[in-house]
């Protein structure tokens, strides 16, 4: 029956009305793209089945995707009077229970993600009902708030393949009033003032493509929407599609009405069929109330659309490939000028726009465009809709005002946790990466153009530590140069070109002169191509060598993947992850195979410290293992700890360290020294004596260590770390203690008398309290209180002891204090998840009885008389914005509170003592820690070179060594101007069967000391793995390294 | 398995002709129907000549055609149609192993990066990659026969195949 009229309008708005608002219950299934892949299609059938049988009475409908895909299913519940309740994650066996629990109020609240009380279409307004106080509002949930639904305003709240629940929120209205009242002039104002900007990428300004269009003189003019979302990982027009396609007829219509053409041809991608299976229906309903076709409303206004399904070629979403693919050719781009405005589609002009900004025009013309143009900013009016997936907890499609912040979708809206979050992938294949330095950007055409981005049509992936940038690159060029239409050199050769470049990088092939001549390719491509797909298809390349040119770098020189993505750079996940890269899966395959020896000697070529590093590693290893997916990870450091404890134990190790000895390169005549004799400078002393050189290290203290002599011996005993210290004494290493440099000798003579110089002096400074009351007796700095207990001194402390800080100095202190029998507080300024100790170590303190209460820092430390400490004041805190560190800073409040206490010790971070070295002409960074060539670890003095705290700042054991290591290749190559490091390495030969079926069962239990058997001792708490646990413990290993193609083995 | 007759099928080629006749994007129409009625999914050799001479377009240009678009197969499609997500989502997730993982389980020759589609020796099964299901909240994503699977591993791939 056709509209001819405004009553029948009307009337058909309120028998859509009875439908959304009907007199007894309406559940709806979200039958969205999303919602389908997650079963949604099962669970409508088993309501259906249900309700079939049981003769319930209850409207069972089909509505399109609400947004937030990752809760899928989601389910709509309307009771006559009450808010409408949004279930999630709904299952086939609930549905039952959920028709029988329909108008039961607990049971909606255990399973109610949200509730609507009323809705703005925008068109209309609809009221639900008010109630369920306990059931949080749609937009106080975190995925929501901060999203405004303009273009999804009717998505997953009404049936998309019913045209009279689309009029009844106001549908097609907005088209009466344009053929009755306005002019075609007085709508492309309106699109003008709204400033509307094109909405597939280029961002052009609609109003004005409109008005260039009305003014054109033809017999014949086409509209086109442009459907084609080719991009990998976007699915914002198609969910736009599916949920409401009556809106993108609508906007047509209107469209076609305000340019003057007749006919509209909707060209869409033909991988998914909901979508075009959702407008053709759409279509004939239209056609079938007279809102499509001839005479549209009674107006004399005729207006037709067509869908034309594409065959699947990524070019064809370039507006006159898209031309050329439709008038029955394939799809090359043409020249422009002619644009499409003159000559279009059939050579007639053609308005073309994506189907997101089509949407946009009935509201626009509904509200206003001034309306529209308050929302957004300055340059561009409304929202974007973004399809925001990728590593965070709350992935769909979100829709935000233009102009709101990177910041706030990562971190808010989709509830972004991870620290290791790095970057936001914006545009897809034309786009790039934005590094999350630049998280304040703001989501608009110019901000984001500005980082050398496109805004794109809306995918956003976040990326992680675990993302390769150079792999993510590499993904999109492969896909630009497999889509290349091929009619211009610079894309189709010169994308396959780039392709072939990355792929070396990422099979660590490639040269430094690779990665410039990848730079100057890529530019020349841009400005040579003939049509976008070539011109920003390697942005992807060129926004990461701009923002992550290190990662680059790494491949090539140092043939390495961090993120443990490009296979050929690494043997395990476990072994890329180490820090001092041990053959992980070769020892424990060689302890299981019994030969322990081996196994040891494999361990020892990377890690001089087996037995310190299997107690106190703060084993990344585990944080990578692939057994997590089926079990529980591996427990590599255990088992290297028992390997070389046994080892040590039954005395074969005085065999192998005979053989280390002896093979000793020849002397070279080289002097090395060494500045500090903690972790980073013994492992460089441990390589550079071996390789022939003569090593000296110096250290201010009276023995060697370092930072590991103050780790309490409970977890590290003193005699474990001697022994290790011993061996490198053995090798040849000279030790020169009692010796600061700078002071008693200084760096100048130091440089006369060898031949390259290692400044490995660490962190050591205590950062101080810098409040009220700091130099109150007892009030002691945790690394001067450690090394106390370190030596045999009996520190000055108290009975209740209040403990400032996180990290594991701050731990050790307490465990330690518990000991000497005082109560132990830990008070830290962040959250539980923000402590930067090592877990296991958290939750040892735990159990020995220390209290921690987070989001607290200190403000004074108040004393008695005495001018000792008696109480400290904390401030509380409050979890402020996401900094720099991917935490959230804290932010004080007012309110304070005091503690008792008689002693505070402080271990909040230390800094670097860089002074003498700043005096040498060392180029240092504003907290102290000294500049350094990344690769070569070199200062701006080529014979001076440095690593471990010194550099990063107070880091990790393993990195500390790992630094040394890395030093000691770099010297070396300087000093002999060869290339020899791996003549120190020796291959092993071991099975290489990757086990069928996971075996070992269950991750072995680490034996630990009683909480009694703790107190008031120092004894080491984990007593490690016997020689059956660790047999068993390695056969747990999947064996990740059996593959092909490996660069290194 | 043989197809209909000559005379049938010419027949409902003509049908699906004028059906598109006059309408945007009619070859692509055309074609795709014609590859969709047929029981390996594929455009015979005869069929685009015959069409050729019906719609008076040269065949090199509905070769042309043809082979630009990657919807469009000139070889028989395997009975199951086995389909890997290959959208920025699903290949953060791990779908290039998923990919190659059942390349080597179908025992599919080891064929140049750049090939789009491979069949098994024995038709039972065709692998393709697709640029992006639109699942991403639910990455790695694969379907088969058009059923869509989410949050596949490497496990649930070999059960999948199995089963089938």
């Amino acid at each position: 029956m056709k509209i001819t009229d405004p009553q029948i309008l009307n009337n058909l708005k309120e028998k859509g009305l009875k439908k959304l608002l009907p007199g007894k219950p309406r559940i709806a299934v979200g039958m969205g793209n999303c919602g389908i892949g997650n079963g949604s299609q099962e669970l409508y059938l088993a309501f259906s089945k249900i309700l079939q049988k049981k003769k319930i009475d209850i409207s069972l409908v089909k509505v399109g995707c609400f947004g937030f895909c990752s809760q899928e299913p989601l389910v709509n519940i309307y009771i006559p009077g009450k808010p409408l309740i949004i279930l999630n994650k709904v299952l086939s066996k609930d549905a039952e229970k959920i028709i029988n629990n329909i108008d039961k109020e607990e049971f909606l609240l255990k399973k109610s993600l949200c509730k609507i009380e009323k809705w703005d279409h925008l068109t209309s307004q609809i009221h639900y009902g008010e109630g369920f106080n306990e059931i949080p509002h749609w937009n106080e949930i975190s995925f929501f708030k901060g999203q405004k639904k303009i273009v999804l305003r009717n998505c997953g709240l009404i049936n998309p393949e019913d045209i009279e629940e689309y009029i009844a929120v106001g549908g097609y209205s907005t088209l009466y009033n344009v053929l009755k009242g306005l002019t075609p002039e007085k709508v492309v104002e309106e699109v003008k003032n709204s400033k509307l900007r094109g909405r597939g990428g280029a961002g052009f300004p609609t109003g004005i493509k409109w008005e260039i269009m009305r003014k054109v003189v033809s017999d014949k003019k086409y509209i086109i929407c442009n459907a084609h979302e080719g991009d990998p990982g976007t699915f914002v027009n198609r969910s736009e599609i599916e949920s409401d396609p009556h809106m993108l007829l609508e906007g047509m219509a209107i469209g076609a009405f305000a340019v003057g053409a007749d006919e509209g041809i909707i060209y869409i991608h033909t991988e998914s069929p909901l979508p075009v299976e959702r407008l053709k229906n759409a279509i004939q309903q239209a056609k079938n109330y007279g809102l499509l076709g001839e005479n549209i409303l009674n107006s004399g206004f005729n207006f037709d659309i067509h869908i034309v399904e594409s065959g699947g070629a990524f070019i064809c979403g370039e507006e006159t490939a898209l031309f050329e693919s439709i008038e029955g050719k394939i799809g090359k781009p043409r020249i422009k000028p002619p644009f499409p405005a003159q000559k279009g589609v059939y050579d007639k002009p053609t308005n073309i726009n994506n189907v997101e900004t089509w949407c946009n025009v009935p509201v626009i013309v509904a509200k206003g465009g001034n309306w529209f143009a308050e929302i957004g900013t300055v340059n561009s009016g409304g929202t974007k809709v973004f399809s925001l997936v990728g590593k965070i907890e709350n992935k769909g499609l979100i829709e935000v005002p233009l102009g709101t912040s990177l910041k706030t979708v990562v971190y808010n809206i989709g509830s972004g946790k991870s620290k290791n979050i790095k970057s936001v992938e914006i545009g897809g294949p034309a786009g790039g990466c934005i590094p999350q330095k630049f998280f304040n950007t703001i989501l608009d055409y110019e901000s984001i153009a500005k980082l050398g981005v496109i805004l794109g049509s809306g995918e956003m992936v976040i990326m992680d530590k675990d993302d390769c940038m150079v792999d993510v690159a590499r993904f999109f060029v492969e896909f630009n140069a497999s889509e290349s239409c091929g009619k211009c050199v610079p894309c189709r050769e010169g994308l396959y070109q780039v392709f072939k470049i990355i792929n070396s990088i990422t099979k660590g092939k490639a040269t430094e002169d690779d990665l410039k001549q990848l730079e100057n390719l890529c530019n020349v491509i841009k400005d040579t191509a003939f049509c976008g797909l070539g011109q920003a298809g390697v942005n992807p390349v060129l926004t990461t060598l701009q923002y992550f040119r290190n990662e680059y770098e790494e491949h090539i020189k140092e043939k390495r993947c961090q993120a443990g993505i490009c296979k050929n750079l690494y043997l395990s996940p476990c072994e890329n992850s180490c820090p001092l890269h041990m053959n992980i899966p070769g020892f424990l395959e060689m302890y299981e195979e019994n030969r322990n020896e081996e196994s040891f000697e494999s361990i020892l070529q990377d890690n001089p410290f087996p037995a310190v590093t299997g107690r106190v590693c703060h084993h990344p290893c585990e944080a990578r293992c692939r057994r997590t997916d089926i079990d529980e990870p591996v427990l590599q450091r255990e088992v290297h700890r028992w390997i070389a404890d046994s080892i040590y134990e039954k005395g074969k190790d005085k065999i192998i360290f005979k053989k280390i000895l002896e093979n000793k390169l020849p002397s070279t005549g080289k002097k090395v020294a060494i500045v500090g004799a903690g972790p980073a400078g013994l492992t460089a002393g441990f390589y550079l004596v071996r390789l022939g050189h003569s090593v000296t290290i110096y250290d201010s203290k009276p023995f060697a260590g370092g930072m590991l002599r103050i780790i309490p011996e409970y977890r590290l005993p003193q005699n474990v770390l001697e022994r290790e210290i011993q061996f490198i004494k053995k090798l040849g290493v000279k030790f020169v203690f009692n010796t600061k440099i700078g002071i008693n000798k200084s760096l100048e003579q130091l440089e006369k008398e060898h031949n390259a110089i290692f400044l490995a002096i660490g962190a050591h400074k205590n950062i101080a309290l810098d409040i009220p009351g700091e130099d109150l007796k007892g009030v002691l700095p945790g690394i001067k209180f450690l090394e106390d207990i370190a030596v045999g001194k009996k520190p000055a402390i108290g009975k209740k002891i209040v403990i400032i800080g996180g990290g594991n100095v701050a731990i050790d202190a307490a465990r330690t204090s518990v000991r000497l029998g005082s109560e132990v507080t830990i008070a830290y300024r962040r959250e539980k998840d923000d402590m930067p100790a090592n877990k296991e170590e958290i939750e040892e303190a735990k159990i020995e009885g220390i209290k921690f209460i987070f989001l607290s820092a200190p403000g004074a430390i108040i004393g008695d008389e005495k001018g000792k400490v008696r109480e400290i004041e904390l401030t509380r805190m409050v979890p402020g914005e996401f900094d720099s560190s991917g935490r959230r800073k804290p932010m004080p409040t007012e309110e304070t509170y005091k503690l008792s206490c008689d002693t505070v010790i402080f271990a909040i971070g230390e800094r670097v003592d860089s002074e003498f070295i700043k005096k040498f002409g060392i180029k240092t960074r504003d907290n102290g820690a000294v500049e350094v060539n990344n690769f070569t670890l070199q200062t701006n003095n080529p014979r001076i070179y440095v690593g471990g705290d010194i550099t990063t700042g107070p880091a990790t054991l393993t990195e500390a060594m790992s630094a040394g290591k890395k030093a000691a290749k770099s010297m070396d190559m300087q000093l002999t101007g060869k290339d020899r490091f791996d003549l120190l390495f020796k291959k092993f030969t071991y099975k290489n069967i990757v086990p069928v079926e996971p075996r070992g069962g269950k991750r072995q239990q680490v034996k630990k000391l009683s909480r009694k058997g703790r107190k008031g001792n120092f004894k080491e708490v984990s007593l490690g793995f016997s020689d059956i646990k660790a047999k068993i413990e390695s056969s747990r290993c999947l064996r990740c390294d059996v593959e092909e193609n490996r660069v290194r083995s | 398995m043989k197809d209909i007759s000559k005379n049938k099928l010419s027949q409902s080629v003509d049908k699906i002709i004028s059906k598109y006749h006059g309408k945007p994007g009619a070859i692509l129409g055309i074609l795709k129907e014609i590859q969709e009625r047929n029981k390996y999914k594929y455009l015979q050799k005869e069929i685009l000549e015959y069409v050729a001479k019906k719609i008076r377009v040269p065949i090199s240009k509905i070769y042309s055609i043809a082979t630009f678009y990657a919807f469009f197969n000139l070889e028989p499609q395997g009975e199951h149609s086995v389909i890997v997500c290959r959208g920025t989502a699903c290949h953060t997730r791990g779908s290039k192993n998923i990919l190659d993982f059942i390349k080597k389980t179908l025992d599919i020759e080891k064929l140049s990066e750049e090939k789009t589609s491979f069949t098994t020796r024995d038709k039972k099964f065709t692998i393709k990659s697709l640029a992006c299901f639109g699942q991403c909240a639910l990455a790695p994503v694969m379907s088969i026969d058009g059923n869509i699977h989410s949050h596949i591993t490497q496990q649930k791939v070999k059960k999948l195949i199995k089963h089938i």
